[in-house]
């Protein structure tokens, strides 16, 4: 019974909000908020995977959001949109076909994170550091420079297959896919760090040198874990494409893989349940400081002084969210968790859940 | 011949290390590389492992050779896994964060899944009992001499029979060190091929069949132990005397 309890919890939870979405109970802006939350798991975990669990450092994640999103959005548009001439599959197939769409936009973000895998052979730190930023502006450039999908001015068309989707069924589909991909994410990290690979990943991230004599390949290892993070970080932009029904080169520079970083570090490097829980916090709390009146309420000891001053929420935001980060560097420079998972912390959860 | 090195020739960027050594290993011996720092005993080990970079010294000339078959192609995690062939690191390289069951555990990455272990794990136990005392303890927090011995039980975990140690001496009390040298010879007579770099010339001869002395990346004496303990010149300039 324990086995399955945690499945049921999360089965009805995603029911419970699928339903609640459903009936009006939650506006589209909640509804928004849930799926922005799915998919900075997505991408906090995904991050955690290269970043926190083998050790490198990488700050172009965003990169591979970008490639899965424009992959999956240009395909979608071919399949049900009319952008290109005739869509090329009937409005009823579309069920099957936007996670199969979803997928390949992942597939081929894993294959382009070989820009990154391959010189993180002879490179690391710092240095595989700047490579990683390196391919992030080239695959943004790139994508700016492709005026047949609309260069710099965005690409948009893909709604299209949300609402053949609703007109199947009028439901949130495009939080029931989010909900969906977010287990799947979570499951396919848990799985990968507790395989035999995994514990390469380990070996890596401890000491290159004698995870070789150790016999662990360490390019190979490299290549699956960036491939499996880039493919997953993939899927995230693919569905966020879907969401938001425009896509921008400039959505993911380096500021987006800047927040993915954010969150890793917040949660602690290599912990899956920590990336979990600060993707959480840090997408509420970008949406709480989001309000004028809390920023007004935040900032009146400074208007008191200043009353010429009016910060505005969107500013203060940003002031706000970094320095929250270096009081946690500061004081708590491992995160929230640490590298440790939530079953360390309170044994009795290992009966329900492990994270390892 | 189980090892050959003939005529190696190794460059770090542009400095040459190796001047053209040959030495080889016969199964079942413990063979010794003696000599100076900077000598080039390292450079030795570590072009037979084909460590990854930066460490990756580069093979300009010659040939190693297992078993007569070449292995300057192969990677390095190749090479332990075909060849049997484990390094032990000077430095130890063992993984500070995991337990030193971890540690042997990870140890056995490319043997065959589902085997079971347990019997080696004792074997390594009851080679080394102190680390089996501390089996469920952070790696990074053992003492010198007991993190030496998890490096040369992760070594032999991962089914090796031929065993090079890079300075195993290093940093260890003088009774740490007999014992781990007497380990070595148990391991020996129990069919272990052992190539043995060591700075402490003494100890090494003493243990070891027959020993190559290096200085500045040129072989200058070879022969049994017998006969580089009696010879005047090692005796000079290594043996205090």
């Amino acid at each position: 019974m324990t086995k399955y309890s945690l499945n049921i919890l999360i089965a009805v939870f995603a029911i419970l909000l699928l339903s609640m979405a459903h009936f009006r109970f939650i506006d589209s802006y909640i509804q928004i908020v849930v799926m922005t939350i799915g998919i900075n798991i997505m991408m906090a975990t995904s991050l955690n995977l290269v970043n926190g669990n083998m050790g490198e450092f990488t700050c172009g994640h965003a990169a591979f959001m970008c490639v899965g999103a424009y992959v999956s959005s240009v395909l979608s548009v071919f399949c049900f949109g009319s952008k290109f001439g005739d869509p090329l599959l009937p409005a009823a197939s579309v069920l099957i076909v936007f996670p199969i769409i979803l997928l390949i936009g992942g597939g081929v973000a894993a294959v382009s994170s070989l820009l990154v895998s391959v010189p993180s052979f002879k490179t690391r730190d710092d240095y595989l550091a700047i490579i990683s930023i390196a391919v992030n502006y080239m695959i943004i450039s790139a994508l700016e420079n492709m005026d047949f999908i609309g260069g710099s001015r965005g690409f948009q068309g893909m709604k299209d297959t949300v609402w053949a989707m609703v007109d199947i069924f009028d439901g949130p589909w495009m939080m029931f896919w989010v909900i969906n991909f977010t287990i799947l994410t979570v499951w396919v990290i848990r799985r990968f760090i507790s395989s035999t690979y995994g514990k390469g990943v380990n070996a890596i991230c401890q000491d290159e040198v004698a995870a070789e004599i150790m016999s662990v390949n360490t390019n190979k290892i490299k290549i699956i874990n960036f491939m499996v993070a880039a493919g997953l970080a993939g899927c995230a932009g693919g569905l966020y494409a879907h969401i938001i029904g425009y896509v921008n080169p400039q959505s993911f520079n380096i500021l987006k893989s800047t927040e993915a970083l954010v969150m890793v570090y917040l949660g602690g490097m290599g912990s899956l349940s920590g990336a979990i829980i600060s993707a959480v916090i840090f997408t509420m709390l970008l949406e709480v400081l989001r309000s004028q009146a809390i920023i007004d309420g935040l900032m009146s000891p400074f208007t008191l002084v200043f009353p010429d001053w009016e910060p505005s929420a969107g500013v203060i935001k940003w002031v706000m969210i970094p320095l929250l980060l270096v009081v946690v560097m500061q004081f708590r420079p491992e995160g929230i968790m640490g590298n440790r998972e939530l079953g360390d912390i309170f044994p009795w959860l290992k009966k329900f859940y492990r994270f390892k | 011949m189980l090892l050959s090195i003939e005529n190696l020739e190794v460059k770090y960027g542009n400095i040459q290390a190796l001047h053209g050594i040959s030495f080889h290993v016969n199964e079942g011996e413990i063979v010794t590389l003696i000599g100076a720092n900077g000598a080039g005993k390292t450079t030795s080990l570590y072009s037979i492992c084909r460590l990854p970079p930066p460490e990756a010294p580069r093979v300009i000339a010659g040939d190693i050779k297992f078993h007569g078959e070449s292995i300057l192609k192969t990677r390095p995690s190749d090479i332990v896994k075909q060849f049997n062939m484990a390094l032990v690191p000077e430095g130890r390289h063992i993984f500070g964060n995991l337990t030193v069951m971890e540690n042997l555990e990870i140890a056995t990455y490319s043997r065959e899944k589902g085997t079971n272990f347990d019997e080696e794990y004792q074997r390594i136990f009851d080679l080394f009992p102190r680390l089996h005392e501390r089996r469920k303890q952070r790696s990074e927090s053992l003492s010198g001499g007991e993190q030496q011995m998890l490096a040369v039980g992760r070594a032999l975990m991962t089914g090796c029979n031929f065993l090079l140690l890079d300075e195993p001496s290093m940093g260890l009390a003088p009774l740490l060190k007999y014992e781990l040298f007497r380990t070595l010879k148990k391991l020996n007579e129990e069919g272990m091929t052992i190539l043995l770099v060591e700075q402490n010339a003494n100890l090494a001869l003493h243990l070891a069949h027959r020993g190559y002395v290096l200085d500045t990346g040129e072989i200058a004496a070879e022969g049994t132990s017998e006969e580089l303990l009696g010879n005047p010149d090692v005796k000079k300039a290594y043996l205090g005397g």
